[in-house]
């Protein structure tokens, strides 16, 4: 029995680019793209599946971090957001990432704060680029992509650039990363989405 | 070791055995436990003894001769101490609960086994004892208990409802014990071990039908006209079961199984300690197939390095190595 992928035409737009936050060769098969805000519980729990997925296909796949705080409903996403930003202008983005996901409950300024302290960020700077516009315009940037590409709600995942439809959980979605990879025959160097 | 009395399959097929020894050392136990608590009793008696006291020359009734054992071993003629007392009474519960316990642990399955529920039923009596006795015949003293007790707010999710039974059998304990009605603790414990016992040995109101004809029906009332029940799905199970635990199922996404299960296989050789190929499901959608292996990794390698391995030394046909559970 032939079953499709639950994947959309391709339409993220821009293309992942080096100013995205990537893990995982950039040479990978497949490049999972993710549009998602600190504070959305569905985040917090696709945040786990998407971990086991890169253990399951390692440097079959890279992962791309977006942005898409819904500032409407959660008020401390964007401020995470900005703290997970200065945190990667000094090379620890996806350590602050992590540290976001796993205690959503508490992104108060003060947490984002300790968080800082604890991956031993140069707490000054990380103030200051905090502060900065750019790293909010940063943000928003990822914000318009998402709505650019079709983004509706958080978390939304792009596999090769094309959309996925179908469910963030381990399985479907280890099942539909490794039928990409596999349709993908050869890693394309600098492969970009 | 366990000789079996007896077994039943029950409507689920499950064949549930309490065994001739564990009902022996119940027995035992009981008829210990009464043993030492009628010492204790007369020991430690919390009024002055009835009988004729030390010295007195051996009634012939047995009646009689009750009390004058009691009189000869009562260690307090004019009635234990107050803390004596309750020691008693603690003990007498915890005693009596114990069974109790026996009969939980004996119930129920690994995964819906609590040890803190064990630990919990074996001392709750003990504090419900030492509260009535300090309570007693005082309004005042059990108002306070209650204005306590609706300030304090316990919160506990029992694993299943039944086990909130042991909680209230091990109350009834303590507070039989708490009024020195031991003897009515002892029968609680006795016909709740007992009933406790004989409802899962026989699943009882497992099978709906059974069930209903034996407690709603005349006596060979036909079954036939029955409405039907019906049975939703059971899911499948969260996770597979792992044989020794600490074996893991592999999920091998591969493009090739011919191809890809030389390089995989070589792999497990090396770095798993034990390890068997399950199955192999066809493609999906004409490029994946997925290869299901139990594996026991070697410790040096440990789970992620074996998959690292099979990654790297199985490319370019091995694309993704899955342990995740029920899969």
């Amino acid at each position: 029995m032939t079953t499709a992928l639950p994947l959309a035409i391709p339409s993220l737009d821009p293309p992942v680019a080096p100013r995205d936050h990537a893990a995982g060769p950039a040479g990978a098969r497949v490049t999972l793209v993710e549009y998602a805000d600190f504070e959305c519980p569905s985040c917090g729990a696709a945040h786990g599946v998407i971990q086991a997925a890169q253990r399951a296909l390692g440097d079959n796949v890279r992962l791309v971090f977006r942005h898409f705080p819904l500032r409407d409903s959660h008020p401390h996403a964007l401020d995470a957001a900005r703290a997970a930003e200065a945190a990667g202008e000094q090379g620890q983005f996806w350590p602050m990432h992590d540290r976001l996901f796993e205690r959503q409950h508490a992104l108060e300024a003060d947490d984002l704060a300790r968080y800082a302290r604890k991956l031993d960020l140069d707490l000054v700077r990380w103030n200051r680029v905090m502060a900065l516009s750019a790293t909010e315009d940063r943000v928003l940037a990822d914000l318009a992509s998402g709505r650019r590409s079709g983004v509706r709600g958080t978390p939304t995942l792009f596999i090769n650039g094309a959309r996925y439809d179908g469910l963030v959980e381990r399985g479907p979605l280890i099942d539909a990363l490794a039928r990409v990879a596999l349709a993908t025959r050869e890693p394309g160097p600098g492969r970009q989405s | 070791m366990t000789a079996k009395s007896s077994s039943s399959p029950t409507a689920r097929g499950v064949v549930r055995e309490i065994g001739r020894y564990t009902v022996v050392r119940l027995v035992v136990y009981y008829l210990l436990a009464g043993g030492l608590l009628l010492l204790l009793s007369a020991m430690f008696p919390e009024h002055r003894p009835s009988g004729p006291g030390p010295g007195a020359p051996m009634p012939s009734t047995m009646g009689g001769m009750l009390d004058w054992f009691r009189g000869e071993v009562a260690l307090f003629p004019n009635g234990a101490p107050r803390w004596i007392d309750a020691l008693f009474q603690m003990v007498g519960a915890v005693v009596l609960v114990i069974p109790l316990a026996f009969s939980y642990v004996r119930t129920r399955t690994r995964v819906k086994y609590d040890h803190s529920l064990v630990q919990t039923v074996i001392e709750l009596p003990v504090v419900v004892t030492a509260i009535l006795v300090v309570v007693r015949d005082s309004l005042a003293l059990a108002f306070s208990l209650a204005g306590i007790v609706a300030a304090v707010r316990f919160r506990n999710n029992l694993k299943e409802s039944g086990d909130a039974v042991y909680i209230f059998g091990a109350i009834g304990i303590g507070f039989a014990s708490g009024i020195h009605a031991l003897s009515v603790a002892a029968v609680l414990s006795i016909v709740f071990v007992v009933v406790e016992l004989s409802l899962w040995k026989f699943n009882f109101s497992a099978d709906f039908e059974r069930t209903f004809a034996r407690l709603c029906l005349p006596s060979g009332a036909d079954l036939a006209g029955l409405p039907e029940v019906a049975e939703p799905p059971r899911p499948e199970p969260a996770a597979m079961p792992a044989p020794d635990g600490k074996s893991a199922r592999l999920r091998v996404y591969v493009d090739r199984a011919d191809a890809a299960r030389p390089l995989i296989e070589a792999v497990l050789a090396r770095d798993a300690k034990r390890w068997s190929f399950e199955a192999e499901e066809p493609p999906a959608n004409g490029n994946a197939t997925v290869l299901a292996y139990r594996v026991r990794p070697r410790k040096s390698v440990g789970l992620d390095g074996l998959r690292s391995n099979l990654l790297r030394e199985g490319a370019p046909h091995v694309v993704a190595a899955d342990d995740a559970p029920g899969l």
